[in-house]
């Protein structure tokens, strides 16, 4: 069964033809663990695999796939997804599954990763410009 | 800047850390900081609060 529904499909492919650089997706899975009775009938690197291979199929050749082990891009949990516009680490990443209401965070972020300029303000951009070393920002979702 | 997005339920133990009981939480600089979506230059303005940063405002 696909992961997407048909209008699903419809809207993800919108979404991403107006991508107007490509963008590479880097899935990072970690070492297998032992699964929790209860917690972790889903095997959740084999299912983010399955997902970003079909959102990347919907990117009709706007998205690039990459999938890697353990130690790559400085991971710090699993599974990870680094959304690289045109393969460069702007340090944006997504951790676990996003499924639900996160896929749209994740094509999101796909979509910003594709633009060749901002979507802030000019306001924004001159006030984050300010900050004097990187800043690290965790956004906590769920996918309901 | 680095931005992660992190599903809460697939990492409890981090969520439970990061005092996360509502979503969106956003944690600046690994310190648990805000709850909920807002307009974009109240989230610039709060980013740059928590960073000691002159907000603007």
């Amino acid at each position: 069964m696909g992961i997407f529904r048909p209008a699903e499909e419809q809207a993800v492919r919108e979404h991403l033809a107006g991508l107007e650089r490509r963008v590479e997706l880097a899935l990072v899975l970690g070492p297998e663990e032992e699964p929790v009775p209860g917690a972790r009938e889903i095997d959740f690197s084999a299912e983010s695999r399955r997902l970003l291979e079909e959102l990347v199929s919907l990117g009709e050749g706007r998205l690039g796939l990459s999938v890697h082990e353990n130690g790559a891009f400085d991971v710090e949990r699993f599974p990870a997804i680094c959304v690289l516009p045109e393969g460069a680490d702007a340090g944006v990443r997504y951790y676990g599954l996003p499924w639900g209401y996160e896929l749209t965070s994740l094509v999101g972020a796909c979509v910003e990763a594709g633009r060749t300029e901002s979507s802030l303000s000019a306001e924004s951009l001159e006030l984050l410009a300010t900050l004097p070393k990187d800043v690290s920002i965790d956004v906590f979702v769920t996918p309901t | 800047m680095r931005a992660a997005a992190i599903e809460a339920t697939e990492f409890p133990a981090l969520a439970d850390s990061m005092d996360v009981w509502a979503v969106p939480k956003i944690v600046v600089e690994g310190v648990p900081r805000y709850e909920g979506a807002v307009p974009e230059r109240v989230f610039v303005s709060r980013l740059l609060e928590a960073a000691g940063q002159p907000t603007g405002e």
